[in-house]
């Protein structure tokens, strides 16, 4: 099951839908304030949280990241009011469904990064890419 | 009087008022869904095969916007219509339920919980027959928690690629009505791939049901790959009731928790 121990080189790829408003900036700042975050994240800015379909966290996996990261405002911080109320609906049926059919639900995350919380964002990208990293390569769970 | 014959006679009776009633009609070319009219030959009027007949209404009433029509309705069509008017599929004001009550064979076979219509969810609906108690849960659904991560993965994979790609699924479900659907869309499913590739197809619909899908199992039943779609749909049914305190179908005023309302 758990090759990654076998393997030291494996590096997960993460991607991670981030929040125009919030997150995007945060990870912004991050970068600005020189703070370490992993190389393993590829960040994909999107005008909300809210946009964040099931259908693109299932194309991500089924394109081949290891772990999808979903970051938006916090509560009651949406630049579009209600936005994120529906990440925080949507993503833990999304996690239960991928568990359902037997992929780690730890694969995919939903966390609240504000623009003002750059420690946060690269403390977050680093815990799961470390989550990510003990779970192994995704491909031992979705291949043919 | 049998149940259907107390069905057959008040739906002559319901003729006089309504434009129609929408019902099985078995002719010798088989069973299809018909809108009965005054005059019709009602012994052709049936209940079976179960079909999803709310989607008829749907469509009837689009087309006809002053008509009212009936339907002869089991628990599952009750249900799905509830979802529909929630979605401005359906108008309950222009229609007419005449509830049939399962037996408990059928409950049985379809894992059903809530086997006869809920008169309260309707302006103007009666019910035939005596309701039976709900039957147990699909065992599969109910021992789902004790399957390991492995097993179920080993499980599905072998499912979806029986998987034709045949869209029944979609076709027969009350609930699927957008006007595009993401399963045709090439950036979410690969199109020319047999089997859908996993875990696209199937995941996809199994989100797009969650807070809609109201367990009539037509999905289950139309599958020409004998796919266990509903264990999916099920486990998706009892999260949205846990974790979002939503049951589709139940109650007509309470807003589906998933949808877009624009406030």
């Amino acid at each position: 099951m758990n090759q990654s121990i076998e393997q030291p080189n494996f590096e997960p790829r993460i991607v991670a839908f981030l929040c125009n408003w919030c997150s995007y900036a945060g990870a912004d700042n991050a970068g600005i304030a020189r703070m370490e975050s992993p190389a393993n994240v590829l960040p994909i800015r999107v005008m909300c949280s809210g946009r964040v379909s099931p259908e693109m966290v299932l194309r991500a996996f089924r394109s081949g990241a290891d772990g999808v990261l979903v970051l938006g405002c916090h509560i009651g911080d949406c630049h579009y009011i209600s936005g994120n109320h529906r990440t925080a609906k949507r993503m833990p049926l999304v996690r239960n469904l991928l568990g359902y059919i037997g992929i780690n639900p730890d694969r995919l995350r939903l966390d609240w990064v504000s623009s003002a919380e750059a420690p946060k964002f690269a403390h977050v990208t680093k815990e799961f890419v470390e989550t990510v990293r003990a779970l192994g390569p995704i491909a031992e769970e979705i291949a043919e | 009087m049998s149940t259907i014959e107390e069905i057959r006679a008040h739906v002559a009776d319901k003729l006089q008022e309504l434009d129609g009633v929408v019902g099985l009609r078995r002719t010798t070319e088989g069973t299809a869904p018909y809108l009965f009219h005054a005059g019709d030959d009602l012994s052709q009027l049936v209940l079976s095969p179960r079909y999803p007949l709310s989607t008829t209404v749907s469509m009837l009433q689009k087309r006809f916007p002053e008509a009212r029509f009936g339907i002869v309705a089991r628990g599952c069509d009750s249900r799905a219509l509830v979802e529909m008017a929630k979605r401005n599929q359906i108008d309950p004001e222009r229609l007419y339920l005449l509830g049939v009550a399962c037996t408990a064979e059928e409950a049985e076979e379809c894992h059903c919980a809530d086997p006869a219509p809920d008169l309260e969810q309707w302006p103007q609906a009666e019910l035939i027959g005596a309701p039976v108690p709900g039957a147990p849960p699909n065992p599969m659904v109910a021992e789902y928690d004790d399957m390991s991560l492995e097993e179920r993965r080993v499980f599905w994979k072998h499912q979806f690629r029986k998987c034709i790609k045949c869209y029944g699924c979609r076709n027969i479900c009350p609930e699927c009505f957008c006007e595009s659907c993401a399963l045709e869309d090439p950036a979410w499913v690969e199109p020319g791939v047999l089997a859908p590739p996993f875990p696209t197809f199937h995941l996809i619909r199994a989100m797009h049901m969650a807070g809609r899908c109201v367990a009539c199992r037509q999905c289950e039943l139309v599958c020409p790959a004998h796919i266990p779609l509903t264990v999916l749909y099920d486990l998706m049914r009892r999260d949205v009731g846990k974790l979002l305190n939503y049951t589709p179908g139940a109650d007509i005023a309470a807003e589906p928790p998933l949808s877009l309302t624009l406030e």
